[in-house]
């Protein structure tokens, strides 16, 4: 049979909810590594050509201005690199400083006895404001959590940065409608997202695709580009598309979609899904207000909230963050730990309520929770748990005698009689009638 | 943790990006030296950068090269941070019982906000939340999640819009403020007095231990001005407040009432007099606050810690188990049957108890409402099912004393 109680603190076990505290860092790390690698190997590659050209210029004449010219050239590029570098160094500096922070936080957890420790509640009100703020963040509520993280003197803890460059995305999606911001997030990350597979960057595409269509299709009102949309070489349509017309007030061949067909070939085509290929020429026939499925879910503007979602799930699983916010985990597993059978009894409790001086209220009954809790399941217990030496008075409630003799004294009842501690100064009985009870 | 903490030192102290960009610098010196040259002296210009091309390309690769330690580290970085969390997966939106009430956990959060009195925080917290209201996401257990269904919107922006709860908990802190840092009794002993009857009826002794600590206060003559070494003003203070304040305490607390009396004729010499526990008590103003809290919240029907933090903690303790279920249920490729009860026991600290648990010790199953505690005339308990099955509606023998007895007998108590 399990113990019913324990006080043992397994730290190691115990980081289950601390994986991302970690994780998220070590993979800003490596991207910040990344992107330095990438800027030093381009002025490797670009650099000693210039010079080298700059030399067979210079003997070929006398005057000078030219070599000083490129070497000045060569100059400025190489500040520039460094100048990023530098920014690099400094993002560097203070992940790392983050991270020797974090692990200190979860190392003190290891000299840390026992769950009854005064050490253990202080870690984990830190542990608590973290996934106050990890919340906050994934919800979009940076100020708060930014705030939050001020105040109780988290910074190092939390990422609120991160999740700030996430969420403008995220919303540029969702709310702006654009494309730009995702996809160079997408060409950022180009390498993490092609080993994890992903879709993001082609339903980007697809999207541009669409609002080029029904751009063409609302008549080329819109003369304004959209952003994000390299001209793409305007050849011959490499998809094959049928343009029979669909009836269309749209004489020839409209410029949008021209652009549209030249994007599908550029980016679209490689996916191999011709199933999806179809569809995607068939938009150019189908116009937006045309009530045709699979069309018109195409052109549906849900599909921005879709791609936003993806986007988001997408960010998540790059950086190794779960899907849901960790005070959901933390919190659905605590409820069920301390929800019992009286939490939503229509009787009140004897004990854990708010009536009495001598109980302290349960916190799945307090205000706060009582609702979430309702629909999560209740602790399994294999014996009872009862206050020692159980009486019961004549209306059926059950007190430990001690505490029962406690609330009539502060109560200043008589001696010789007794009041329930749930009902206040309702009824008294005669001490007499109170009986001992045997609970197995 | 340690060999974490080992591979970040060297991250930080080696292995990173300064040396690359020293070696940038040293091109971009390279280049400036020989501009310099060149601008001097034009006729050396193809001999100069004749000589400049191989160590700047050399500077070059040597940035690059001196990025290699900085790979491997993180490299090793990142297999100790593999290796540390390789039995510690994820967590699961299996897990997650919570999504489809966004609403619910904002108010949750903006409660606990407004209870640890971070006013600011929750003040900004609640303007976002309403500004950009939360979407409901599918959980297992709720799949459809159920925003519209109105008891739950109302429940979520009655907290949310009130200003009523903001107000409670600023005058608690308030009153908080007044007691530590300014050891002023006066608002806590006014909001007591409001309250008398309901705290009494709790049972709580909150006003006279408040009205004690300022008598306490009073005699000392703490906070006076002028010094009482040889007169008796502070007792002769701390008299007059007993007479005036201490007669509705007269009933319940005649012996205490007593008590500080009798310290009266020790006022010479307090510190050697039976009394002194009641003066010199280094915990008396911690002990009020705390007390205070937790009466102030109670009566706000509220747990005096906050129940999002113990929730967390809970769930922080409980995951490991629930983890092992879920594994175990996996390889098993069984189903929990009993929705309503979790299908193992989680350990936990005692304090993390808050009712009493009654399991029948027939059928082994918990309490419910629909299945109360049942106590025999001999004054053993079993579930009422259990009763009924044992009994059959007829005369039946308790399962754990000879006594006989009628189902009818038996009789609900409440735990």
């Amino acid at each position: 049979m399990a113990e019913l109680t324990t006080t043992k603190l397994n730290a190691e076990s115990h980081l289950l909810l601390d994986q991302p505290l970690l994780r998220l860092p070590y993979e800003l790390s490596r991207r910040t590594f990344k992107n330095a690698q990438r800027y030093i190997e381009h002025a490797n590659k670009e650099l000693p050509p210039l010079l080298t050209s700059a030399l067979q210029s210079a003997s070929k004449t006398s005057s000078p201005a030219p070599t000083l010219e490129s070497l000045d050239t060569l100059i400025s590029k190489l500040t520039s690199t460094k100048r990023k570098l530098e920014a690099l160094r400094s993002e560097e500096q203070k992940l790392n400083a983050s991270t020797a922070a974090r692990i200190a936080h979860l190392d003190a957890l290891f000299s840390v006895p026992s769950l009854v420790d005064v050490k253990y509640d202080e870690w984990s009100r830190t542990r608590l404001v973290r996934l106050l703020v990890d919340y906050l963040l994934r919800e979009g509520y940076a100020g708060a959590a930014e705030k939050l993280a001020q105040e109780r003197g988290v910074e190092e803890l939390v990422d609120v940065d991160a999740f700030v460059a996430c969420h403008r995305i995220e919303r540029s999606l969702r709310v702006q409608r654009s494309t730009g911001l995702a996809l160079a997030w997408c060409k950022e990350h180009a390498q993490g997202l092609r080993r994890l597979g992903s879709m993001l960057e082609f339903q980007l595409r697809l999207q541009q695709y669409i609002e080029l269509v029904r751009m063409g299709h609302e008549g080329g009102g819109g003369r304004e580009g959209m952003e994000g949309v390299e001209n793409g070489d305007e050849g011959d349509g490499g998809v094959e598309v049928d343009m029979r017309d669909g009836g269309g007030g749209f004489g020839g061949v409209n410029e949008k979609l021209v652009e549209a067909r030249a994007h599908a070939k550029k980016y679209l085509s490689a996916s191999g899904d011709f199933d999806l290929m179809n569809r995607v020429g068939g938009l150019l026939a189908f116009r937006p207000w045309d009530e045709v499925e699979p069309y018109k879910s195409l052109y549906s503007p849900d599909r921005w909230t879709h791609l936003a979602a993806l986007f988001l799930s997408t960010h998540h699983t790059l950086y190794s963050l779960p899907s849901r916010p960790l005070l959901h985990i933390a919190l659905s597993a605590g409820l069920s730990a301390l929800k019992t059978p009286s939490c939503h009894s229509a009787y009140a409790s004897s004990s854990g309520n708010a009536s009495s001086t001598t109980t302290t209220v349960c916190p799945i009954c307090s205000t706060e929770l009582n609702e979430l809790a309702r629909n999560v399941p209740y602790a399994h217990h294999t014996k009872s748990i009862v206050e020692n030496d159980p009486v019961v008075l004549p209306n059926g409630r059950v007190y430990g005698r001690e505490r029962l003799g406690v609330y009539n004294e502060l109560v200043g009842e008589t001696e010789g009689w007794v009041r329930d501690p749930v009902g206040g100064r309702g009824e008294r009985w005669k001490l007499k009638e109170v009986r001992k009870v045997f609970i197995m | 943790m340690d060999d974490l903490r080992e591979q970040v030192e060297l991250l930080e102290s080696k292995a990173n990006l300064s040396t690359s960009i020293q070696d940038i610098q040293k091109a971009i010196d390279l280049l400036t030296t020989a501009r310099a040259k060149i601008a001097a002296d034009p006729h050396t210009a193809p001999i100069t950068l004749a000589k400049l091309q191989s160590p700047f390309k050399q500077a070059l690769k040597q940035a690059n090269d001196d990025l290699k330690p900085v790979y491997s580290s993180l490299g090793k970085y990142g297999k100790a941070l593999d290796k540390k969390f390789k039995d510690k997966p994820l967590p699961t939106a299996e897990n997650d019982a919570l999504s489809s009430h966004p609403q619910l956990i904002n108010r949750a959060i903006a409660m606990h906000l407004l209870r640890e009195g971070q006013f600011s925080v929750a003040s900004t917290f609640i303007d976002e939340a309403s500004r950009n209201p939360p979407h409901p996401e599918p959980t297992a257990s709720t799949p459809n999640p159920y925003l519209n269904e109105s008891w739950e919107k109302d429940l979520a922006t009655g907290t949310f819009n009130s200003q009523e709860l903001q107000l409670q908990f600023a005058e608690m802190y308030h009153i908080l403020h007044e007691l530590r840092q300014n050891r002023n009794l006066g608002p806590a002993i006014a909001w007591a007095r409001q309250r008398s009857d309901t705290l009494e009826a709790r049972g709580s002794n909150l006003e006279f231990e408040l009205c004690r600590l300022q008598f306490v206060c009073l005699y000392a003559g703490r906070d006076d001005d002028d010094i009482m070494d040889e007169s008796a003003g502070g007792p002769l203070r701390a008299w007059a407040y007993a007479r005036s304040e201490f007669g509705p305490f007269q009933g319940r607390y005649a012996r205490e009432v007593q008590q500080l009396m009798g310290a009266m004729a020790y006022w010479e010499n307090i510190m050697d007099s039976p009394y002194r526990r009641y003066f010199y008590n280094g915990s008396a103003w911690e002990d009020v606050a705390a007390s205070f809290t937790r009466e102030f919240c109670s009566l706000l029907g509220l747990s005096a810690d906050s129940p999002l933090y113990i929730a967390a903690t809970a769930g922080a303790i409980a995951l490991p188990t629930l983890l092992k279920l879920q594994n175990i249920m996996k390889e098993k490729r069984t189903e929990w049957t009993t929705q309503n009860e979790l299908p193992v026991e989680i350990p936990l600290p005692p304090a993390y108890h808050f009712h009493s648990i009654f399991v029948c010790p027939v059928s082994k199953e918990q309490s419910t409402d629909q299945n109360p505690p049942m106590m025999m005339p001999c004054g053993h308990v079993i579930a009422q099912e259990s009763l009924e099955k044992l009994s059959k509606g007829a005369r039946f023998k308790c399962p754990y004393c000879p006594t006989e007895s009628h189902p009818h007998e038996a009789k609900k108590v409440f735990l």
